[in-house]
């Protein structure tokens, strides 16, 4: 089973996209199996995060910009510092996530949501859920 | 077209698929002219040209400074060439920009121009369509124009394309800048290539308006362009046009400067007046107030504008032309009723564009009035 989500980010957004995953699963209705979260946009990223410490969003994006910052100097120069830079980290980070599902329900540790990195925007954004039972 | 078809309205009809086209030709050529770096570098911007390339410096002005947020003058030529401040030139590492017009690239007072910033360590964005022109060899980047063939005429297609190259340049500077998102860049680059579709529907009325107005301005000895803010830039072209095509005498004044001089000629009703005022500007109030005192002294009036008679509570001629979803794309459209007028009082005056080079016109055959010129560069 393929979802779709769409999304509107804002300007390095992180969005937490759990719940949406949860819904995939639930309405699979695979019991055993794994589910990918894909992003299909190369100025984005998807990965699993803490959620309880707001603060700890402002260290992820924080680190992020300053393993990549935005600089006039990158070689891809087709559209702006900001994507250049989007890119690198989106390459970094990741755009996929394999997730186990477990009786029915995705398995999650207790500190782990699932977030949509956003490295540009505001843009149009989506992402998609595919679930299969092993 | 009608009775009345010359070079000039054919060029006014070939607008619509030139400006489709022109937009896939340079929309790769302004992301790739100057690098991040270099955006990233300008504090200030001089356009600088002669001629049209002058005025589509003043049509593009404000969308620099409102998409970029950079400071922008429009120099004459040979104000940036001879009397411009040195001191203010090549501050702050190439500061400004210098963003030099002109298709052909041989115009003597652009080629010394830029060479008198290059000198002073400006940098230098040549904007031609002829590689190995003077404007091109003294210009540290060069946009390259592409311009098909077209049979002449006093500059209608070229003008545009060098609008469309300012105002692509401009969003380009925005969007690198980091002014607005890609999203937003590509918006408006695809309102600037919608400006055709939106022309072609348009053109048969304005052309049917410009038809009458021609037959019946045709014995006037003068025309009065009025218009402000980026309009200016189009009363200004118009007003060229006239002088090109018709060899008559021509005034170009802002809406305030209007109500100061223009306004007190006499024989009012032979001054065919062609207002430039679209809704959006922020001289509007202006401009309506112009073309009711036009109106009471008994000026024969056309007004060139996306809106209309419900818009400016007169009774008068109304040119409707594009209304964008960005301002700023207007200029890329808004001159074509002033070629068309021009154009045909050519027609039924009979009169030749640029009086043909002959007789005591015959010194500026081929451009050599402009080309031919003493450089001196200090």
């Amino acid at each position: 089973m393929l979802a779709n989500y769409k999304l509107m980010t804002k300007y390095n957004d992180v969005i937490d996209i759990t719940e949406q995953v949860k819904e995939a699963v639930a309405k699979s209705g695979v019991q055993e199996g794994t589910c990918v979260v894909y992003n299909p946009h190369s100025t984005a990223g998807v990965t699993a995060f803490s959620p309880w410490d707001p603060d700890g969003f402002i260290d992820l994006k924080e680190e992020i910009c300053r393993l990549v910052p935005t600089r006039i100097d990158f070689k891809h120069q087709h559209d702006t510092p900001q994507d250049a830079a989007g890119h690198i980290k989106s390459a970094l980070v990741g755009v996929s996530l394999s997730l186990i599902v477990h009786e029915g329900k995705l398995l999650l540790g207790g500190s782990h949501h699932i977030y949509f990195l956003e490295f540009d925007g505001p843009r149009k954004r989506e992402f998609f859920v595919k679930v299969q039972a092993d | 077209m009608g009775k009345y078809e010359n070079p000039m309205s054919r060029q006014v009809y070939s607008l619509p698929q030139l400006i489709r086209d022109q937009y896939e030709d340079l929309e790769p050529k302004t992301r790739t002219v100057l690098s991040f770096q270099e955006i990233f570098n300008i504090q200030r911007i001089i356009l600088t040209g002669c001629g049209d390339s002058y005025a589509a410096g003043m049509a593009t002005k404000h969308a620099f400074e409102m998409l970029t947020g950079i400071p922008v003058e429009v120099v004459p030529a040979i104000e940036l060439s001879r009397f411009y401040c040195e001191k203010h030139l090549g501050v702050d590492c190439q500061n400004p920009l210098v963003i030099a017009v002109s298709n052909s690239g041989g115009v003597a007072r652009v080629s010394e121009a830029v060479q008198r910033a290059r000198l002073h360590g400006c940098l230098v964005l040549g904007v031609t369509g002829n590689l190995e022109s003077p404007l091109a060899r003294h210009s540290h980047k060069v946009l390259k124009l592409d311009i098909p063939a077209f049979e002449s005429a006093p500059g209608t297609r070229s003008y545009m394309v060098c609008v469309m190259a300012l105002l692509l340049l401009a969003i380009r500077f925005g969007e690198v800048r980091g002014k607005y998102t890609m999203d937003y860049a590509m918006d408006m680059r695809y309102d600037v290539k919608n400006q055709g579709d939106l022309l072609e529907k348009l053109l048969p009325e304005m052309d049917a308006v410009c038809e009458k107005t021609a037959e019946e301005w045709k014995e006037f000895p003068c025309y009065d362009f009025v218009g402000s803010g980026f309009d200016y830039a189009t009363a200004w072209f118009g007003q060229a046009k006239i002088l090109e095509a018709t060899g008559k005498f021509a005034m170009h004044i802002n809406a305030e400067e209007w109500f100061h001089l223009n306004f007190f000629a006499r024989q009012a009703d032979e001054i065919g007046t062609v207002v430039v005022g679209n809704t959006t500007s922020p001289g509007f109030s202006r401009t309506k107030e112009l073309v009711h005192y036009a109106r009471e002294l008994g000026r024969p009036m056309v007004v060139i504008t996306d809106g209309g008679a419900e818009d400016f509570g007169e009774e008068t001629t109304y040119i409707r032309v594009p209304s964008p979803k960005y301002p700023v794309c207007m200029p890329l459209t808004h001159f074509a009723p002033v070629c068309l007028l021009a154009g045909y009082i050519s027609v039924l005056i009979g009169e030749k564009y640029g009086r043909g080079c002959e007789g005591p016109w015959a010194f500026a055959e081929g451009g050599a009035g402009v080309k031919n010129s003493e450089i001196i560069v200090r």
